[in-house]
């Protein structure tokens, strides 16, 4: 069976996250930048089974299950949030917010 | 398989060290209820209901307050300590302050949904768990239970762009702040094979900590910063204060900085600080807080000095009170019997920013707007009460004698140059100097402006009265008499675990 090295895939995740952090800056689409956090939380989520794996020790992959939930749940509070602004601003673009001056 | 026994039975003493917690739970479940029972006429009894089980929590926390030792539950998630307790109090009282002081606010823009009271208990009761979390997990989880519940709070005039704007900001950054908290925590788990922050210790105290686990940490320090917007991590911090509902920005700057704070001393303890040798890794952490400290409080004097909303220059000054706090957090980690004077400053900090956004609540006309320093012009002379109130509590945050604000600012200064830190502190008095421009301003427009010739104020309420006096008592009464809760702060003391 072929196996791939540990290292390979934390670099793979890195990636993800690094993509994730510069997508959030960059960005000028709320929904987006919504993906580019999940994007991030998916890189924490990768991070910790391959740890787990590494080290045979089950509680990275517990530490997983709970992040799931935890990002479903901002998810939803961040579309609505997202709904609710574009209720009062008809857009989710950033330009349009006088506010936002990331 | 102890480990299993453990998780699976709770016994009568855990459940008893348990019981805040435990207590607030079951409070805000019965306040969801009771609001769906009597659905839309229900403000009163939901607002009343909350804050009686916010008081309850707080009672018993209370009567725990003389524990030991501290107690690990759920195989080490948690740990139940005074120090725990001790902001368990803190984060009860400014939540039942809040609900008592926005009432009229809400009624105001007709927005006084029940919701508000109950997200403003979930995010108590996130804060509860994130002071007592063990764990980075748990950790994490707690911190998204407060942030979510503030993020709700924050765009709940759902009906005003600039509400909504700044929820989502807020939204966005805090979330971007827990990934790269939880990120950290991922490579600390990594580094060590935990994510018990126990496990921390004995990783970070080798002569030559790992690479994996430095970066690990420095991540997780990074997200903190973010949290307590500390400079260079701060700039999310003006426009959420201004756009949010000004009791809920009283809310975030007291209750929830403090709890950001208590956790961040918890985990810093846990870095291994405290022992005389540091090495290298601890060297660069101190590092990074001690010009963090610096340049915070530069940035946040010297950027509220052209602001005119009030919500702005508070928030600029709550940066500015960041810094002196990171600066008692540094002296803590050099020496931990000075400990108390951090989280003295924390818990003056929170009573006086209480009071103040109380009185900006009440001050606060239809829609959000008349908190510009003009709007405040003749305070004095329509509202006499409330205009000796805000500037008691300005020249607590100045640090002039003899408020809350001045023997807190007395007592780190003091411990920070007792453990040779004299050129922080020696910035910081500079600092304060400078700040003393912008609370000053306000109160020179309250008192020696002539007030418009419309200028009206609602008459308060006498639920935001009450609390509000009560609130300008402890202010002055901590600034004659400190000793009690000196001594309370200093026998606070966080163990290595």
């Amino acid at each position: 069976m072929m196996s791939v090295e540990p290292w390979i895939i934390l670099s793979f995740a890195a990636l993800i996250f690094v993509i994730g952090l510069v997508g959030l800056v960059v960005r000028r689409n709320i929904l987006i930048i919504l993906m580019c956090i999940e994007l991030m939380l998916n890189a924490v989520n990768l991070t910790f089974v391959v740890l787990s794996k590494s080290q045979s020790n089950l509680e990275g992959q517990m530490a997983v299950f709970f992040i799931i939930t935890v990002a479903a749940a901002e998810s939803a509070v961040g579309l609505g949030l997202v709904i609710a602004m574009f209720r009062t601003l008809k857009s989710v673009s950033t330009e349009d917010i006088q506010l936002l001056k990331e | 398989m102890n480990i299993n026994r453990e998780l699976l039975t709770l016994s009568y003493e855990q459940l008893q060290w348990l019981s805040p917690i435990a207590i607030l739970l079951v409070g805000v479940l019965f306040v969801i209820c009771v609001a769906s029972v009597f659905n839309r006429g229900s403000k009163q009894i939901t607002q009343w209901t909350s804050i009686l089980s916010l008081f309850v929590t707080t009672l018993s926390s209370y009567s725990l307050l003389d524990t030991a030792t501290p107690h690990l539950l759920f195989n080490g998630m948690l740990v139940l300590d005074k120090f725990s307790y001790f902001f368990f109090i803190v984060f009860n009282l400014s939540g039942a302050a809040t609900i008592l002081m926005s009432d009229r606010y809400l009624d105001l823009d007709e927005m006084n949904h029940i919701e508000f009271p109950i997200l403003i208990l979930f995010s108590v009761l996130g804060m509860m768990l994130l002071v007592s979390s063990a764990d980075l997990i748990s950790m994490f989880i707690s911190l998204e239970i407060m942030s979510l519940s503030v993020y709700s709070l924050v765009a709940f005039r759902r009906n005003d762009r600039l509400s909504n704007e700044s929820g989502l900001k807020y939204f966005i950054l805090g979330g971007a702040a827990s990934a790269i908290f939880l990120y950290g925590s991922a490579l600390i788990y990594g580094a060590t094979g935990s994510v018990r922050i126990s496990s921390m210790l004995t990783a970070a105290t080798v002569a030559q900590p790992s690479v994996l686990f430095a970066l690990g940490a420095v991540l997780v320090v990074v997200g903190f910063l973010f949290k307590i917007a500390a400079v260079p991590f701060h700039m999310w911090m003006p426009d959420v204060y201004e756009g949010a509902p000004a009791p809920v920005t009283g809310f975030m700057t007291a209750a929830l900085k403090a709890a950001m704070f208590a956790t961040f001393i918890r985990v810093l303890i846990q870095l291994g600080f405290g022992k005389p040798q540091w090495n290298a890794f601890q060297t660069s952490i101190y590092q990074i807080l001690w010009w963090s400290a610096l340049v915070t409080m530069l940035v946040g004097n010297l950027a509220a000095l052209p602001q005119n909303n009030l919500k702005r220059i508070f928030a600029y000054s709550s940066i500015a009170h960041t810094g002196y706090l990171l600066i008692g957090l540094i002296t803590a980690l050099k020496n931990q019997a000075v400990l108390g004077s951090t989280i003295l400053y924390l818990v003056s900090y929170v009573i006086t920013t209480i009071g103040a956004f109380g009185i900006l609540s009440l001050l606060a006309k239809k829609g959000d707007t008349g908190l510009n320093v003009h709007d405040l012009s003749g305070l004095s002379q329509r509202r006499p009460w409330l205009a000796a109130a805000l500037a008691l509590f300005l020249f607590s945050m100045a640090g002039i004698p003899p408020t809350a604000g001045f023997i807190a600012k007395y007592s780190v200064f003091y411990a920070a140059v007792e453990n040779g830190e004299i050129g922080l502190v020696i910035f910081a008095v500079l600092c304060s100097a400078i700040s003393v421009y912008y609370y000053l301003r306000v109160i020179v427009f309250m008192y020696m402006r002539n007030p418009a010739e419309q200028a009206t104020w609602r008459r308060p309420i006498l639920t935001a009265v009450v609390a509000i006096a009560v609130v300008a008592l402890l202010t002055i009464a901590l600034g004659f008499s400190p000793s009690s809760l000196i001594e309370a702060t200093g026998s606070l003391s966080l163990a290595q675990i």
